[in-house]
């Protein structure tokens, strides 16, 4: 408790205050943009924080990596174009709302979204930080292939109607995930003797591609026929009657968010992916899902910046880094002296504490910062086609140098493109392949680790409560909807009441 | 706007102190120093080549510019392929990826192909296995491996062939165990994976450099069996060094700084003075500290023999983990 205060006392020096703002600016501004993602950000940012005090500089890289949860899912909403992996889910529904004129609901119910999550999480790693750091060690290579396929299978099942072209586009996704050095022989796959393809095609790259690049082509295909009537963009607040959709599904999503993100591994965009499938299962109104339903843009903001809170957590508690961010913030760490890990809430409380405070006060300045750039960014859908598209072209490239400074990325970029453009032609569901390239290369490497470590036998997949729990979700992801479906229809001569109860 | 004064008065200054010097010392270096990381932000070599970049300038000891610059990609390789087309004036950071990089065939480019400059920094290889393990030791571990190789699950990431792999090959080696039959589950999220994965025991034993086990044993998480190097570890008293299990090897996990070829005797000279002095400073050793490094500094003629020497121990040990055919 004394530690507790404590912290509290470090987060409201104005200094610090002024980090947690300014850290939650930078990361709605790079969440925003695609390909330019929290990692990035604060990778940029190491050679700022060596002259900073310690805990500052962790506030600051913290208030980063969510800030850029909140904005990821700006561009979803406007632009059907992700900023990072985590804000996928969020164009099933952001975009279909804005091309309604609900571009401002939209913005408005995914910041509240994102900041009951992050608060919930906040709650979550004060009183569950060390069980929860302890069920993720449960988790070895048989759980967390059965954790992957849980994700694809519940994205394929999202693909109703469309269910053998949701399976192409994964398993297209799945095959260039495989290429690159394979971790377990050493073997290069498919890497046409080209050094930059040894590391695998980064997952980023493909989003922006196929969202972004593949957007604007489809866009040059229409932009002459279809007059496109104004949208007007009505309001910038959510009536009572989303936040009332949207409520459960919100406190539903932050603490499955916020599990999935102590997972090593795992993370935002697993995170997402399953609160959106679960809302939709649960949901009385499935069909209205990706069609703008409110609470399908709701559930995944809060779970993803539930997970981020998380991801903190195996940082701070084991000093492993659960996803690309806090890789990264683990090396600026500990050029700063600081070395997370075990001994680190023992050694310097003050600290650990001021970071979580410093959480509280981050989400609530980020919630207002989103909520007055709401009317800002609704301006962004007024922008003529003449000067959007371009400004998105150019966004695209800068993102996808900063990945790895390199011009092969380009090429890839553009290939990308083009196939984006042709899923959208034939109506191709283009989150499977997306989330098929995230998880696919580590859903492969811990299959085969799973299976050498139980020297081939299959039964290890059956072999703990975790694994078998995940099998009968994964099973029940794929048939729900189907019988489901049955139900309905044999039901809707019936009683109607029996459905809703 | 007092502030803007100062900057334009310094950068006056410094203008003014350069213009003047560079006339009467040897011309070099005439324009920006660039150091290559060969990976992203944030990664060990970025933080490395940061470091070098931050003591040169916060100490003066370079008149010119320095500035870092990413090339990831290819376990380094894509870094110093830029880095073998460019002038004196950049540098690159480099460590045994250098050499095993060709060894296993995914690189033309071997260390001759560059001038050594320095070895700066070493980390140690250290093997540990859960607290709750039976094996006292890394002699009984080694025993077990002996009788059933399939039994013990050595952790070890991200890939085959890394320094946290061949030092683990180098001690089967020396016990009599055929490498090839080691059970090895590679995770490619690299060191806190593989601790992941030993405290959840997933596997029975971890390879990997000591900065990633050091605090989960100081915190009774997980026990050491035992370091590479060539003298017990300060905050370690409890754990031996291979050589006093009887294993006589020493592992250094290294890191060093390179130019590209042809690099004048004078060039050469000058960073030998620049980097002798640059770890001298109380920065550098305070980057050690706080990495788990040891200093492990080798001037450009010492690193060079170096460089041959390695050269040959990995190879050897290359062949015998069976991953060349």
């Amino acid at each position: 408790m004394d530690a507790f205060l404590q912290g509290f006392q470090i987060v409201l020096q104005p200094m610090n205050i002024f980090w947690v703002v300014i850290g939650g600016f930078l990361g709605t501004i790079v969440g925003m943009l695609p390909g330019l993602g929290p990692a990035t950000a604060v990778a940029v940012l190491i050679p700022i924080t060596f002259g900073m005090d310690p805990t500052s500089a962790i506030i600051l890289m913290a208030a980063i990596y969510y800030g850029a949860m909140y904005g990821g899912s700006r561009s979803s909403i406007l632009l059907n174009t992700p900023g990072d992996g985590s804000a996928i889910a969020a164009t099933f529904d952001g975009y279909p709302m804005a091309q309604k004129g609900q571009a401002g609901e939209a913005m408005a119910i995914s910041a509240v979204a994102s900041f009951i999550g992050g608060v919930l999480a906040v709650f979550g790693f004060i009183f569950l930080a060390k069980p929860l750091a302890n069920f993720a060690l449960k988790f070895g290579p048989s759980e967390y292939f059965l954790l992957m396929l849980l994700t694809l299978s519940a994205i394929v099942s999202l693909s109703i109607g469309k269910m053998v072209k949701g399976f192409i586009a994964m398993a297209l996704g799945l095959l260039i995930s495989t290429i690159g050095i394979d971790p377990q022989t050493g073997v290069h796959r498919f890497t046409m003797d080209i050094p930059h393809l040894s590391e695998g095609i980064e997952f980023l790259i493909v989003i922006i591609g196929v969202y972004a690049v593949g957007e604007v082509f489809y866009n040059f295909l229409t932009i002459d026929k279809v007059k496109k009537e104004k949208k007007k963009v009505g309001r910038i607040w959510f009536t009572k009657e989303q936040w009332k959709r949207s409520k459960w599904p919100i406190l539903r999503s932050a603490p499955l968010g916020f599990i999935v993100g102590v997972l090593p591994g795992a993370g935002g965009s697993i995170a997402s992916m399953m609160s959106y499938s679960s809302e939709k299962q649960l949901s009385k109104k499935p069909e209205e899902f990706g069609e703008g339903a409110v609470e399908g843009l709701a559930a995944p903001e809060s779970s993803n910046n539930a997970a981020s809170v998380g991801a903190m957590i195996p940082l701070l508690t084991m000093g492993i880094p659960g996803s690309g961010t806090t890789a990264v913030m683990l090396g600026a760490l500990i050029m700063l002296g600081v070395r997370p890990g075990p001994l680190l809430f023992e050694n310097d409380p003050g600290m650990v504490w001021a970071l979580i405070n410093s959480m509280f006060i981050g989400n609530i300045a980020l919630v207002i910062i989103n909520i007055l750039l709401v009317g800002l960014l609704v301006k962004i859908l007024d922008t003529p086609a003449k000067v959007l598209y371009p400004l998105i072209i150019m966004l695209a490239f800068i993102g996808t140098y900063t990945l790895s400074y390199s011009t092969v990325d380009y090429f890839l970029l553009l290939l990308f493109g083009v196939i984006g453009l042709f899923m959208k032609i034939m109506d191709f569901p283009i989150a499977p392949l997306v989330l098929a390239i995230i998880v696919g290369g580590d859903m492969e490497q811990n299959f085969r680790m799973a299976l050498t470590s139980s020297n081939g036998s299959l039964s290890i997949f059956f072999s703990s409560g975790i694994s078998i729990t995940l099998i009968v979700l994964t099973v029940l992801s794929l048939f729900y909807p189907i019988v489901i479906n049955r139900f309905k229809k044999r039901s809707r001569n019936g009683d109607k009441e029996a459905i809703s109860a | 706007m007092k502030k803007i004064g100062i900057l334009l008065l310094s950068v006056l200054l410094l203008a003014a102190c350069s213009s003047g010097k560079a006339s009467n010392s040897a011309d070099y270096p005439s324009k920006n120093i660039e150091i290559v990381a060969p990976a992203s932000p944030g990664g060990g070599w970025d933080l490395t080549a940061r470091s070098v970049q931050k003591i040169l300038k916060d100490n003066k000891l370079v008149k010119s510019n320095v500035n870092v610059i990413n090339k990831p990609g290819g376990g380094g390789e894509v870094g110093w392929n830029y880095l073998h087309s460019k002038d004196s004036h950049n540098l690159a950071v480099n460590s045994s990826l250098l050499l095993t990089n060709n060894l296993l065939g995914q690189s033309k480019l071997t260390h001759k192909d560059f001038t050594p400059l320095a070895t700066l920094a070493t980390e140690w290889q250290a093997i540990a296995v859960s607290v709750d393990s039976p094996y006292k030791s890394i002699n009984d571990l080694m025993e077990q491996i002996k009788k059933d190789p399939k039994s013990i699950k050595i952790g070890v990431g991200p890939g085959l062939g890394n320094d946290d792999h061949l030092a683990f090959v180098q001690v089967a080696d020396m016990k009599g165990i055929t490498p090839a039959d080691l059970n090895f589950l590679v995770y490619d999220g690299g060191g806190g994976d593989v601790v992941t994965a030993l405290m959840g025991n997933h596997v029975d034993v971890v390879t990997t450099s000591l900065s990633e086990v050091k605090d989960q044993h100081l915190a009774g998480k997980l026990r050491i069996l035992t370091v590479s190097s060539d003298q017990t570890l300060e905050e370690l008293e409890d754990v031996p060094t291979l050589q006093e299990e009887g294993i006589d090897m020493v592992f250094p996990h290294w890191r060093g700084i390179m130019g590209p070829p042809d690099m004048t005797e004078e060039e050469i000279k000058y960073w030998d003075e620049k980097l002798t002095e640059m770890v001298k400073t109380d920065e550098w050793k305070k980057l050690l500290e706080n990495n788990d490094w040891d200093d492990f500094y080798q001037n450009s003629e010492e690193t060079k023999a170096f460089f041959d020497e390695q050269e040959k121990l990995y190879k050897d040990l290359i062949n015998d983990s069976g991953l060349v055919k």
